[in-house]
């Protein structure tokens, strides 16, 4: 760990448990940095699952996969997918029809080692669990983002996931809450934030409130980030800002004017 | 009818966060350590067990644990009976 100035910056972005939220993450943020101006690789590491591809609306563009690389059937150029809308972000995709066993953390490593002094960044997509699919996405990381919803399995799997990293030498690992609804804490019905502060104990890099222009922006393969009037999009930017070392304040959900105001202009845009 | 009404608008139990919360700390403790509920019991047992060789016990000893940040400690309260 720790490369020099000119390199760029690897991040895996992990989370124990599935559907909380990696891959939407890792598309908004790294379209979110791209937009900004930093070179950005997204790599799919979610062998015989991916979705990233179809997140970042790019899965008519895919020619060559991952694998192809390793198995030298392609070079790692010509597998990079190019974002048409952003010339900064590119995608390496995963392969479909195989599995995580079918690479090893020292591959990884060494696509890193390529990557590294073209892109700023370069954000992997860890797929669920805690098997090999993990150990390869964690081989070549500087740094760790870890995904968790206000919900007791999620928050388990998430402390699992930060012992792993701990153990695995991670100084840098950090925490998104993704899907919080903040009536839903005021009432007493959901965990907060200051709750999962308190139970995982790491640095907090970006609160994303439940947002259904999330479902639509899906749909679309159009990262959220790209519309205007929506607080996700607000918040994944933020968290983008934050990588890059920039202090941003928290969205906060308290204030009932705050909340208002927002809902009455994506009310007014619609 | 009043009352029935009351409890079940106001809720005498705890919001469903603070259950949340209380079962989170002992399930992550528990991974965390490697332990168990069960863990705990015999480890009660054998505590009282060896204490009580060589002193009397007042009371049921207390062993719970107590974390800071993402490190845990067993915190075991016995009280001793005088002569």
């Amino acid at each position: 760990m720790g490369e020099n100035a000119s390199q760029g910056q690897v991040i895996v972005v992990t989370s124990g448990k599935g559907g909380v939220g990696k891959t939407t993450t890792v598309a908004n943020v790294s379209t979110s940095l791209a937009r900004m101006g930093h070179k950005v690789v997204v790599m799919d590491l979610d062998i015989g699952l991916k979705k990233l591809d179809l997140i970042l609306g790019l899965e008519n563009r895919v020619i060559y996969d991952i694998i192809q690389v390793i198995e030298g059937e392609c070079t790692l150029k010509q597998a990079l997918v190019k974002d048409k809308r952003f010339p900064e972000l590119y995608m390496l995709p995963a392969a479909q029809t195989r599995n995580k066993d079918d690479i090893k953390p020292e591959q990884v490593q060494e696509i890193c080692r390529q990557l590294r002094p073209d892109f700023d960044y370069i954000f992997i997509d860890c797929p669920a669990g805690i098997e090999q699919g993990f150990r390869n996405a964690i081989a070549a990381a500087d740094r760790a983002i870890v995904i968790t919803n206000p919900e007791v399995s999620a928050v388990r799997d998430a402390d699992r996931i930060i012992g792993m990293l701990e153990s695995a030498n991670f100084k840098d690992i950090q925490l998104v809450v993704n899907r919080i609804r903040p009536d839903m804490v005021k009432k007493g019905d959901m965990l907060s934030i200051e709750d999962l502060l308190e139970h995982l104990c790491i640095e907090l890099i970006g609160v994303v409130p439940e947002d259904k222009n999330v479902v639509i922006s899906t749909n679309k393969g159009e990262p959220i980030v790209l519309s205007e009037h929506s607080l996700a999009a607000t918040a994944f930017n933020n968290i983008s800002r934050r990588v890059t070392g920039e202090e941003v304040e928290f969205l906060t959900f308290e204030d009932e004017n705050f909340w208002d105001k927002l809902k009455n202009r994506l009310f007014s845009s619609r | 009818m009043l009352d029935f009404l009351k409890k079940l608008f106001s809720g005498d139990e705890a919001s469903s966060r603070e259950q949340a919360n209380s079962r989170l700390r002992l399930v992550l403790t528990h991974d965390r350590l490697g332990s168990s509920p069960q863990l705990m019991e015999i480890l009660q047992e054998e505590i009282i067990e060896v204490i009580a060789r060589h002193l009397e016990i007042d009371g049921k000893p207390e062993v719970k644990f107590i974390s800071e940040g993402r490190h845990t400690a067993l915190d075991i309260s016995i009280r001793l009976k005088g002569r």
